[in-house]
């Protein structure tokens, strides 16, 4: 099953009931968990995964990770450390990270933050609270939601729902569903009457970041044995002319090299 | 040793001891702690300057491999071992400052066993490993032909040709790779900057740069140590004496001609140039495909930079080295290899830190730290190459160094002329700047303490009761709702009932607001001030001394029982005049701590709706948006006024 979570913007009320119950979730200390800790307007930190960012007039946005379908931080990781379950969240692995900080460099969203206060620092990131699913639980989120701004199920099944609702009143939404296409598509899916670029929504990416660089990162042991290879001709090819060389001119290269020496001298 | 090199040495062991002492902070205090990087900028001045930058430098030791051994050039042979030395310790350093950079620096070795073949970043780690062990074979033979061991210098000439190929096939790929990490954010990077083709751009830059690195390191080193071959011989007849006001007699001369070695260093630069004019070639291709041309007229700043980055690292070399004039003089080429290098590390600071910083919303300039390990590192490198092409014949100069010559002589005489020569000297320099520049270092770096303490946020002046509505921001980020006060007092019993929501309010205060204690959304404050109650107590009783602080403890806690929070008095003992209170309070109080604001807020108006929405036409009451309807500040004064009337 793929599962993911529709966020009506529309019904958000911006009650924060989602973060609270995220950090009960995740075991957080709220104080460290605070907005002005952020370093962003959107509150996010390595101590607050989810957060309600204002998107317009009175209209709010729940942010977290957006669990791409082909998720570029996955991608990016040097040693796997992170990955997609087949459910579809995005997990972080910590006993196999080094703290390269490339997926904080490769998702288009901002999502991963670091604990810059720690020693032995770790990224840290919404995971859809993917042991909850297993369980047959839904996200912490999803069920603190007291508006159902916020709701949790099959992709699929929710991507229909979200056509429903935009079917069903035209003029409430705008007729686009925010993750349905975008870089690849995500798991979750965002509609709402208000533009939603400030979430980091680009213009129109179709394409996943990964399809942009896998090819060539696999292409590479290709590229490297043929260069070798090229070398290996090339370095043969101008042997033979060299001897080729010396062989209609006897005793030419040695001059040469005579000469030199005593021109160094 | 002539003066030049002295000071650059004492340069350089300076910044190395300052490297050490921040490395030795970072590892202590963590990253978060000794640099600026943050979210939004989470690769800074070791991993792009060190890292990328530091790698794509050491390129000559494959492009000169490359010259000399594929096709055969032999007379770029005497450029192999210093191209060699820079290319290991180039990776050295580079690999030495990413040890830093990381996280977890314990976990370094992770990538050799847990293996993700779709990370660029993973192709480059390994490509990075293999040509580091690459370089250290090839520079094997200059090592063992210090040692004398020639069997082994035989042995590591005849595996020359198989190592070289496979360090041009392993630096083709991870030159270009270093680009293509920035594949990764199509969106982020600043258009001049992304481009499907930066690994092409990348790999030929690095090439570029690289051997004009080379070619600036001879000159440099011809200029320090015997500059005869490069900036020509001194010419007898121009050679004129002065005597100076000391009466020292000074030789002032002048060279005519550039050295020997000058058309081949030429020739090696010029083909650093031809590297670098496809490079340009290939940039301007990018601009006008892409279409990005139009954002360096812009006048942004990034448009400025992309400027400096064209002008100085790429053009004003180009010029220099294309101009027949001036192509064959050592000056004009030492400067242009120069700009050159810079032009490419600049580049690759662009690439990985100036084009993030407009999507980022943060700039980021290193810290102390950064820089001095940073610098600290290539320092270290300095010496180190100073110090190998000193006493092995890493340059092949035919007219042995006259310094390198006295060395020599002194040095085979006994031990006891060693040390007296060699070590002593320098020790004496090196363990007096050690002495001044370590504890200066640290106490510059010192790490304040980063993230442990959240920044105290003043509170804003006290509401104003009088007016019948409030605006109460919860979290202050500008989001509001309006609390109709008038309305709320009328309905719950006119002044007899502020009890029923005030409860207590901080001494000497009438209309302090609910987030001076309530202060964040979800946290609970800590609102008693320990610090200052030491100094009021004090001050109020009269308290003598040096320390009067000191002696108010029993004030308030009981002597003889441990000085904690169930040890102290209440807090209403001393403030039960000043404290405005409302009505009794219902419990004992210490108020240490006040409760987060959407607790407080919960607790007081949700206690009263929960009862009111029971009944039918107040279900209203029940819902969040009630409260929860939001309001921006600019709009208040026109509700306020509005209400009014």
């Amino acid at each position: 099953m793929k599962v993911g979570i529709l966020i009506d913007v529309t019904r958000c009320v911006a009650c924060e009931r989602c973060v609270e119950a995220c950090l009960g979730r995740h075991h957080i200390d709220s104080s460290k968990a605070m907005r002005e800790r952020s370093e962003y307007n959107d509150g996010l930190s390595a101590y607050r995964f989810c957060s309600i960012i204002k998107a317009a007039e009175g209209r709010f946005a729940r942010k977290s990770c957006m669990h791409c379908l082909e998720p570029s931080c996955v991608s990016a990781c040097l040693v796997g450390s992170l990955t997609k379950t087949p459910d579809g969240p995005v997990v972080y692995d910590t006993s196999k990270c080094i703290g390269c900080r490339y997926c904080m460099l490769a998702c288009p969203f901002h999502i991963p933050r670091y604990e810059w206060d720690k020693l032995n620092p770790l990224m840290a990131k919404c995971d859809m609270c993917a042991e909850r699913i297993e369980k047959g639980q839904i996200p912490a989120c999803v069920e603190a939601c007291p508006k159902g701004a916020l709701q949790f199920g099959n992709r699929d099944k929710l991507l229909a729902e979200a056509q429903a609702r935009i079917r069903n009143n035209p003029e409430g939404y705008i007729n686009h569903i925010w993750g349905e296409k975008e870089f690849g598509g995500t798991s979750v899916l965002y509609i709402s009457d208000v533009d939603l670029s400030m979430l980091g929504w680009p213009e129109y990416i179709p394409r996943s970041i990964p399809s942009l660089t896998e090819p060539l990162v696999h292409s590479t042991p290709f590229i490297g044995m043929s260069v070798a290879i090229g070398l290996v001709g090339l370095n043969w090819i101008i042997k033979r002319r060299n001897k080729l060389f010396e062989e209609n001119n006897p005793g030419h290269a040695k001059e040469t090299e005579n000469q030199k020496d005593v021109e160094n001298e | 040793m002539n003066n030049r090199v002295r000071v650059l040495k004492d340069i350089f062991w300076i910044l190395s001891f300052s490297g050490l002492v921040a490395a030795l902070l970072r590892m202590l205090f963590g990253l978060g702690a000794t640099t600026n990087l943050t979210d939004g900028i989470p690769w800074g001045l070791w991993k792009v300057f060190n890292m990328i930058a530091g790698v794509a430098l050491s390129t000559s030791g494959f492009t000169v491999g490359f010259l000399v051994y594929v096709l055969r050039l032999d007379r770029f042979k005497p450029y192999l071992k210093p191209a060699i030395l820079i290319a290991f310790l180039g990776y050295g350093c580079s690999c030495l400052a990413l040890l830093f950079d990381i996280g977890l620096p314990y976990r370094f070795w992770h990538p050799i066993f847990m293996w993700n073949i779709n990370s660029f970043l993973f192709e480059v780690f390994w490509c990075v490993l293999l040509y580091f062990t690459v370089t250290a074979i090839e520079l094997a033979p200059l090592i063992f032909e210090g040692l004398k061991a020639q069997k082994l210098v035989k042995f590591f000439h005849g595996i020359a040709f198989v190592v070289v190929i496979i360090g041009i096939s392993l630096s083709s790929l991870h030159h270009s790779s270093l680009g293509s990490l920035f594949l990764v954010s199509p969106q982020r990077l600043y258009p001049l900057w992304y481009s499907p083709r930066l690994p092409l751009l990348f790999i030929l830059s690095a090439m570029g740069g690289g051997i004009m690195l080379l070619v600036m390191v001879r000159i440099i080193w011809a200029k320090f140590y015997n500059p005869e071959p490069v900036f020509g011989p001194v010419s007898r007849q121009e050679t004129t004496m002065i005597h100076d006001s000391r009466g020292l007699v000074c030789a002032v001369s002048s060279r005519k001609e550039p050295g020997f070695e000058m058309p081949d260093i030429s020739r090696l630069a010029l083909i650093g140039t031809g590297i670098l004019l496809i490079y340009l070639l290939l940039k301007i291709t990018d601009l006008v495909a892409l279409g990005t041309w139009r954002e360096l007229l812009s006048g942004q700043s990034e448009s400025w930079l992309y400027g400096i980055e064209l002008t100085f690292g790429l053009l004003l070399p180009l010029v220099l080295m294309l101009n027949p004039r001036t192509r064959n003089k050592p000056v004009p080429v030492g400067v242009a290899a120069g700009l050159a290098a810079f032009g490419m590390v600049f580049n690759r600071l662009n690439v990985g830190i100036f084009g993030y910083f407009r999507d980022a919303e943060v700039v980021y300039f290193p810290s102390l730290t950064e820089w001095a390990l940073g610098l600290g590192v290539i320092a270290a490198a300095g010496l180190v190459f100073l110090g190998l092409a000193e006493y092995l014949p890493v340059f092949d100069d035919k007219p042995a160094n006259a310094y390198l010559r006295k060395i020599k002589i002194k040095s085979t005489s006994t031990s006891h002329q060693v040390w007296n020569v060699v070590l002593a000297d320098s020790l004496h320099r090196v363990s007096l700047l050690a002495v001044f520049v370590i504890p200066i270092s640290f106490i510059l770096m010192y790490p304040p303490y980063r993230g442990s303490e959240a920044a105290l946020i003043k509170p804003s002046l006290g509401v104003d009761l009088q007016r019948s509505i409030l605006e109460i921001d919860g979290d202050r980020r500008g989001y509001t709702t309006t609390f109709n006060h008038a309305d709320h007092q009328r309905r719950l019993g006119d002044t007899g009932s502020c009890a029923r929501c005030h409860h207590i309010c901080v001494p000497k205060d009438k209309s302090t607001p609910c987030f001076r204690c309530h202060q964040y959304m979800h946290d609970s404050t800590n609102i008693f001030n320990h610090e200052e109650h030491k100094l009021f107590v004090a001050r109020d009783e009269k308290l003598n001394g040096w320390h009067p602080e000191n002696y108010a403890c029993e004030k308030c806690h009981s002597v003889g029982t441990p000085r904690t929070k169930n040890s102290a008095r209440d807090c209403l003992e001393c403030h039960r005049e000043n404290m405005f209170l409302v009505g009794e309070p219902t419990k004992e109080m210490k108020l240490m701590y006040a409760s987060s604001f959407c607790l407080a807020m919960h607790e007081n108006c949700l206690a009263c709706h929960r009862q009111e929405a029971v009944k039918p036409e107040y279900a209203h009451l029940g819902e969040c948006s009630t409260c929860h309807k939001t309001l921006q500040r600019k709009d208040r004064e026109k509700i306020v006024t509005a209400e009014v009337m």
